[in-house]
């Protein structure tokens, strides 16, 4: 009897050892896919745009950080979807598509976060797309470029016509981080969903605030610009499509 | 029957012994954990050690990359060319220091110990870990001037270092957190703390009479920045300095954003402090009687010089003379002489008269 006793507890505990973390029974899997615009047409680097402003602009760089992404249910549940932290980057088409599954059927709204979170910013040298390789990190003020353009323009009154708007900061003031989010209708979820997020360029630079290239070529710190083109780029996205 | 069920509980017991250890493995330390232990009457480190516990093999690492001269852009300066042993890690008799190609740096290289116990550095405090300070010289045009990636690329050429990464963090996949980890790894355990003012704090000696004279003038005119042990408190302070006009440098205002922080840095420990000249975050004070003089004759009452030089810092030359024989007791000749921070393979350091360029 003893011995059935110990059995039991045995195959109990290896039992709870292989559980898994979490038990999912309707579990949707999902694509977000990230598509760049200037105004109505898409974004090509290297091709002749003009902003809200009339200024000729040719883009070579687009990056942004997405991380904390959640979906928010009908019952105004808010579920987490993802812990990682994704770079966008124009130059790099598989970098549009982040791709996580849920147990939800049917969403209101996405959010997430545009931007690095200020933990990660204060905790040493991070991987993957947090890596300060990827041209993304200020290492003389420490802290994440959340987002940046880059490019020329004869508007652009520096050395090349580069202009180079890249913002960062996340000190109490300085924060560039925004909480994007966007509303879905009624989203009854379907199995392998994708939702075409739209981020317009246009937009980072007329929209609360207007922010010429011709007065502000050049943005290499965190402070008062930086935070006034956070606020524009807080409104370039939009959701175009799900389906 | 019984043996039936003997057999069974022990293919459970494999099989939940097998899940309980790759959950352990997870968690477990590779190498020889290195012992960091904190000198009796110090604050506790700041440092993050349970992210990045240091062992021999991560040390070996770090040591190896803080004396490697290809993570700059033409192989000719590592971290060591401007932060040398003898001179406590700071660069000896340079007010700044030299960087790629024949340029020059903006600050004066400070000394390296007891980093574990510093929060924010550079002279303007604006890098918040430890691990992310050496992407600044490394990348920075007027100091090492390469790229990360390149950093990253000349590493893996390198098969001894593929041996000590794997031997330091378990596997290849070099990267630059690893990389960084490992430099860290050896700046955490160069500890300064036995000079002679250690040990007569530990009742192992006792200070002669001027440096006893010296350490009371240091507690009424010095202390309330260069607090002891760390003999700083890790605040930015103007001392009544003008700007330099060719650097332009404002110190902690570029990080901070605010004018009240024009012309403030950070208050250097005094621990070496006979072996790191010349002095101040631009090098602009040649020894340690330009600095005396400076207090006491020199400082500007501007808009934020520091409320406790408002009038300067009246010190007679006797008291700079017994202050003087007092600092010569912060030197760490153990520190300094270390051999296991020193450059791989070199015998002793470099003793201090020979002067470098």
């Amino acid at each position: 009897m003893n011995k059935v006793f110990v059995f039991v507890c045995m195959i109990s505990m290896a039992c709870v050892s292989w559980l898994p973390a979490e038990k999912n029974n309707t579990v949707h899997h999902f694509t977000f896919t990230f598509k760049n615009k200037v105004g109505k047409a898409d974004l090509q680097l290297s091709t002749q745009y003009k902003n809200p402003f009339g200024e000729d602009m040719i883009i070579n760089k687009f990056k942004y950080y997405v991380s904390h992404i959640y979906l928010v249910t009908d019952k105004g549940k808010v579920i987490k979807v993802s812990s990682d932290t994704y770079l966008i980057d124009a130059a790099d088409s598989t970098t549009a598509t982040i791709q996580f599954s849920a147990n939800v059927d049917k969403v209101m709204s996405i959010q997430f976060l545009l931007g690095v979170d200020s933990i990660h910013n204060v905790s040493g040298v991070q991987t993957d797309a947090l890596d300060p390789m990827n041209g993304m990190f200020w290492t003389w003020n420490s802290g994440y470029v959340m987002a940046k353009i880059e490019g020329t323009s004869t508007f652009a009154k520096v050395p090349g016509n580069l202009f180079t708007q890249d913002v960062g900061g996340f000190k109490t003031g300085e924060n560039t981080a925004r909480k994007i989010k966007l509303a879905t209708g009624d989203w009854q979820v379907a199995e392998q969903d994708v939702v075409t997020i739209e981020a317009d360029i246009n937009k980072w630079f007329q929209s609360k605030n207007s922010i010429t290239i011709a007065d502000n070529p050049v943005c290499h710190s965190p402070g008062e610009l930086a935070v006034k083109l956070a606020d524009n780029y807080a409104t370039m996205f939009k959701i175009a499509s799900i389906k | 029957m019984r043996h039936f069920i003997t057999i069974l509980l022990l293919l459970f017991l494999v099989i939940a012994g097998t899940a309980w250890v790759s959950r352990d493995a997870r968690q477990k330390i590779i190498g020889t954990p290195l012992l960091f232990s904190v000198p009796k009457g110090w604050p506790q480190p700041v440092y993050d050690f349970k992210n990045n516990p240091p062992t021999k093999e991560g040390f070996a690492l770090g040591r190896k990359l803080f004396y490697d001269a290809r993570l700059s852009k033409d192989n000719s300066i590592s971290c060591g060319s401007c932060h040398q042993q003898f001179a406590a890690f700071s660069t000896y008799d340079h007010n700044l220091s030299h960087g790629f190609n024949n340029s020059q740096t903006t600050r004066n290289a400070n000394g390296l110990f007891n980093l574990a116990w510093t929060k924010e550095f550079m002279a303007d405090g604006g890098i918040n870990h430890l691990d992310l300070q050496p992407l600044a010289p490394i990348t920075a045009q007027n100091e090492m001037a390469e790229s990360l990636e390149n950093v990253v690329k000349k590493i893996k050429t390198d098969t001894a270092y593929k041996r000590m990464f794997k031997a330091a963090f378990g596997d290849i996949n070099i990267n630059t957190q690893k990389i960084t980890r490992a430099l860290s790894q050896f700046l955490v355990m160069m500890l300064s703390s036995n000079s002679k003012y250690d040990k007569v704090m530990r009742g192992d000696a006792s200070f002669i009479l001027p440096e006893q004279l010296g350490y009371d003038i240091f507690k009424k005119k010095c202390v309330s920045c260069h607090a002891e042990p760390m003999f700083t408190d890790y605040t930015y302070r103007n001392i009544g300095i003008a700007v330099d006009t060719f650097l332009n440098d404002y110190g902690r205002m570029k990080i901070t954003n605010k004018k009240e922080d024009s012309l403030k840095f950070r208050v250097p420990s005094l621990r070496n402090v006979a072996y790191t000249a010349p002095y101040g975050h631009d090098g602009r004070f040649f020894s340690l009687m330009n600095v005396f003089e400076h207090y006491r004759s020199h400082t500007i009452n501007g808009p934020t010089t520091d409320s406790l030089l408002k009038k300067g810092l009246p010190l007679s030359n006797y008291e700079i003379g017994q202050l003087t024989a007092f600092l010569y007791t912060l030197s760490d000749t153990t520190f300094l002489k270390d051999k296991r921070f020193a450059e791989p393979g070199t015998q002793n350091t470099i003793p201090s008269f020979i002067h470098l360029h």
